[in-house]
């Protein structure tokens, strides 16, 4: 860090915050872990696991923005041990959780050393064992497995020159009584040499039997284990290749895509763990905050920098905001992942419903390496099926009817995804007996709804009244299909990512439903809070942290309100009198501490309920333009909850103190 | 902790294999009706044992309830593509196995009808 | 969201369009159905605060935020109460959808174009502004409204 006079006063005003957010967090460090130590052994309560993760990531990132790297990379190991806790493949006992309490008891040391301005102590030792011991959870992850296991690259060597030989284990009820299993079996077979290839096979009769590839001299303790349900032959030539019918590499879904890689030498495909990507997302995220404390520094400071250099300062802050915004929409590209995610669960649900419903349908799949963000996958999953189920309840006909229409029996669903510049388009297409219009129209002539006399609904119309909560041709609509009512929520969720869905409808011939959705999402994760009754969102980007306030620690300065934070005050501003909205002066109050240092601003809400990731909508006519609010979302019940513009509303809060209290920036 | 949570099965008698071909081997002795199933297991991996029982018709049918750490897409896909019947990812509630076990027994006999 | 919708019609013939009908503190308006894309029962409104007076809040159309006009307050009445038979009538001018707010609003109509009136000039007032005509239909009078007047000459928002 750069220590030039002017500098002197700005980086030591960094390092006091820095200290007093690390304070904060060790402090939810050591809490955390008393709470875990007096449940080890037992179930880990996961909120625990969790804060623990999280104030191990926010060290590693203030640590890292300060440059005081022991504390990053100690912060960092840690964070990855919780990781691994938190997804179950790393299992704290006593042993290991003491390893965690070093670490963080030398984490503290070296922040107590760069606030004494003494040198770190050494932190190798306890970084490699922090790291050994996050990465044995993530070794687990990968899942080794393959069907026929114990493959090793080694065998011609191991074997030493040793025979192969094929054993054949035959397991039986006696055998068991006598203590004869198959893993004893394969454990004796391994001490006698080289074990290759299990296979388990089925006898006819349907009994099983396991097939064993051995490479050992020890012919003689072979045949004593006769009666002992084995019988062996020798197998020829050099190490047993892969039996047939066995699935080489591909027996996790993991590992295929490696082999692939391996065996076609060069590719451009990357395989991204879903977690790293996250974490590329936050980290975008805390770029952009910086960005925006760089801007309100830059503002700040107008007055003492030449005007030449101002502008050129002002040029590269805009070029960083445009640049950041494409990082950010270049991670969330990454995000995106193949549509037969959603395609896969088909050909079972197609089965068993074509099979309750007495129909016979033939399933095709097209477009399933088509890319949609992985937050739309999981959203759509529910929608499609509900078609899917739909079109097998009601617009596949019986087998006996299609032939009498001079089809084939089975009908036929198509699920198609395509890409069409910006939108990825998902059609679910049966060759049923398309919608009955007449009957539509006389349902919804008999709710009120206007329809035309000479029945010529146009697709629009028509899915608007199939999706007319409430509506279905069917006065008992099968409960697993719940037509009508279904239908709305498809539309819904459909529209609510962004996309459209229209249908078209050939009468006796089939029925297409189209859903276009948007390739790119804006997502991001807000804090949920509570103003009277209203509900407010606050991207998570621009928080630094969230406090409870005791309204009799608020003292009135002026026009302002301020709060003991941090050994120094923090100015508060009541959303409620931001937006005009009565107060509720309660006892306590959760407060969202925004910006840094000079900036920083206590918004005042009623409370927190929580974060979320939420789809963000841009807020764009000019009649709800307003300072403070720059976009929109929902939370599920399709209300409007308005996302707050914090900068605005920072930006508009100073100004009024200027105003008020005559304070020049 | 799996029969603990289906303890309250009745008429139902459980079998514990430690692992995957232990697994097998039990099924090639015993008339079983459902498999509770764990993917990482050190001599053949969950995934297998599935694929195993899904390639032949004995055994193709069998209710197989999957249960595993992971809770991501790609490892629910999997143990689907392979066959799995249901899946569970741990830690799960004891009422979601119990659930799921009954579902699938449901589902059996009325297949059977 | 549970709505009516506005089945699409077959052409028209010559002279007459298709217009839709809405009440706003017992006078009826009408709007041609080609500007309104549908209407809907009124549900949660958001309100945005600092927002003109007028401007009743925000809801979720289509997947898109959308301003929600209060007709009642935009034409100078009193507010009213939301009823069963409150209707939001959600309209596009250009690149904009803006919802209206009427008290009711269940006919469509067709409305030959020899049937709708200038307005004339004793017809003042705030309600003046925005109408493109007036409508006798027997013995009902409607008033014609331009689309583009209400959602445009508005004022922009009070920052």
């Amino acid at each position: 860090m750069s220590t030039s006079g002017q500098d002197r006063p700005f980086a030591d005003g960094f390092m006091d915050d820095y200290f007093a957010e690390a304070d904060e967090h060790m402090v939810a460090v050591r809490r955390s872990l008393m709470t875990l130590e007096s449940a080890l052994g037992s179930t880990l309560p996961p909120a625990a696991l969790e804060d623990l993760f999280r104030s191990f990531h926010s060290l590693k990132g203030i640590s890292a923005m300060v440059e005081l790297r022991e504390a990053e990379l100690l912060a960092h190991h840690m964070e990855s041990c919780l990781r691994a806790a938190r997804q179950g493949s790393l299992t704290l006992t006593s042993t290991n959780f003491e390893v965690l309490v070093d670490g963080v008891r030398m984490l503290e040391h070296v922040i107590a050393a760069r606030r004494a301005s003494t040198p770190p102590p050494s932190i190798d030792a306890m970084a490699e064992t922090l790291e050994a011991l996050g990465r044995t959870g993530n070794e687990v992850r990968t899942e080794t497995p393959t069907a026929n296991n114990t493959r090793t690259n080694e065998p011609a060597s191991r074997s030493g020159g040793a025979r192969w030989w094929r054993v054949t284990f035959v397991p039986s009820p006696q055998l068991v009584e006598r203590g004869v299993k198959v893993d004893t079996v394969r454990a004796r077979l391994m001490q006698l040499g080289a074990v290759q290839n299990v296979v388990p096979k089925v006898v006819p009769g349907g009994g099983i039997s396991f097939e064993f590839d051995v490479a050992t001299n020890d012919e003689a303790q072979l045949a004593q284990w006769h009666d002992d349900g084995l019988s062996y032959e020798p197998l020829d030539g050099p190490a047993p290749a892969a039996p047939a019918g066995a699935e080489p590499a591909d027996a996790a879904v993991v590992e295929r895509p490696l082999t692939d890689l391996t065996l076609a030498g060069s590719s451009n495909v990357v395989r991204v763990d879903l977690a790293r990507l996250d974490d590329l997302m936050r980290l975008v995220g805390e770029m952009v905050v910086t960005r925006s404390r760089l801007e309100d520094t830059l503002q700040r400071i107008e007055a003492h920098v030449p005007f030449q250099e101002w502008r050129a300062l002002q040029d590269h802050n805009g070029r960083l905001e445009r640049n950041l915004r494409d990082l950010r929409e270049g991670v969330m590209r990454v995000r995106l992942v193949p549509v037969g995610e959603i395609f896969r669960r088909m050909p079972f649900v197609v089965r068993d419903l074509a099979r309750d419903n007495g129909k016979r349908v033939h399933l095709e799949l097209t477009g399933q390496s088509t890319e949609i963000d992985k937050f739309l996958v999981e959203r759509m999953m529910d929608p499609v099926l509900h078609i899917v189920r739909n079109a097998i309840s009601h617009g596949i006909e019986p087998p006996e009817r299609r032939i009498a229409a001079g089809k084939p029996a089975d009908g036929t669903i198509r699920l198609a995804a395509s890409t069409a510049g910006e939108a990825v388009i998902l059609e679910i297409t049966d060759d049923g007996g398309g919608i009955d219009i007449p009957s539509v129209a006389q349902r919804a002539r008999s709710f009120g709804l206007v329809v035309p006399d000479d029945g010529g609904l146009d697709s629009r119309a028509l899915l608007d009244i199939i999706c007319a909560s409430g509506f279905s041709t069917r006065d008992q609509a099968d409960r697993a299909s719940g037509r009508g009512v279904g239908m709305a929520v498809v539309r819904d969720t459909v529209e609510g990512l962004g996309g459209t869905l229209a249908v078209e409808s050939r009468p006796g011939r089939g029925t297409t439903f189209r859903m276009t959705l948007p390739l790119t999402l804006a997502i991001t994760d807000a804090i949920i809070a509570h103003v009277g009754d209203q509900i407010f969102a606050v991207p998570q980007t621009a928080v630094r942290e969230v406090v409870e306030v005791d309204a009799s620690l608020l003292s009135a300065f002026e026009r302002n309100e301020l709060m003991p934070y941090r050994g120094g005050t923090l100015p508060m501003v009541r959303l409620s009198h931001v937006f005009a909205m009565p107060a509720a002066h309660r006892a306590r109050h959760h407060a969202i501490v925004v910006g840094s240092g000079q900036a920083a601003l206590g918004l005042i809400v009623d409370r927190i309920a929580g974060q979320r990731e939420v789809v963000v909508k841009t807020i764009t006519d000019p009649l709800i333009r307003v300072d403070g609010v720059s976009a929109a979302t929902e939370l599920g019940d399709g209300r409007v909850v308005l996302i707050l513009d914090v900068a605005a509303l920072s930006r508009t809060r100073r100004q009024h103190s200027r105003v008020i209290t005559g304070v020049s920036a | 902790m799996v029969r603990a949570a289906l303890g309250s099965l009745r008429d139902a008698t459980f079998v514990e294999a430690g692992s995957g071909l232990r697994a097998i081997e039990v099924l090639g002795m015993e008339p079983v009706q459902m498999v509770v199933l764990d993917l990482n297991m050190p001599d053949m991996h969950g995934l297998d044992v599935i694929r195993f029982l899904r390639s032949h018709d004995r055994y193709r049918d069998l209710p197989v309830v999957v249960l595993t750490t992971r809770g991501d897409e790609s490892s629910r896909q999997a143990a689907i593509d392979a066959g799995a019947s249901q899946y569970l990812t741990k830690p799960f509630a004891p009422s979601a196995l119990l659930s799921s076990v009954r579902e699938l027994l449901d589902a059996r006999v009325s297949r059977r009808r | 969201m549970s709505e009516t919708s506005v089945a699409a019609l077959a052409s028209t013939p010559a002279a007459a369009q298709a217009y839709i009908l809405f009440g706003v503190a017992g006078t009826t308006y009408a709007l041609r159905s080609h500007d309104v894309l549908h209407i809907e029962m009124l549900e949660h409104v958001t309100p945005v605060p600092n927002a003109p007076a007028f401007v009743e809040g925000v809801v979720f159309s289509r997947g898109q935020v959308v301003p929600v006009i209060n007709l009642r307050a935009r034409f100078g009445f009193e507010r009213a109460a939301s009823t069963l038979r409150s209707r939001l009538l959600v309209v596009q001018h250009d690149t904009r959808r803006v919802g209206l707010l009427a008290d009711e609003s269940r006919e469509f109509i067709r409305i030959s174009d020899a049937a709708i009136k200038p307005p004339q000039e004793a017809i003042g007032g705030l309600s003046g502004n925005y109408l493109e005509g007036v409508a006798t239909l027997g013995e009902r009078i409607v008033l014609v409204l331009s689309v583009r007047e209400i959602v445009e000459t508005v004022p922009t928002a009070v920052s």
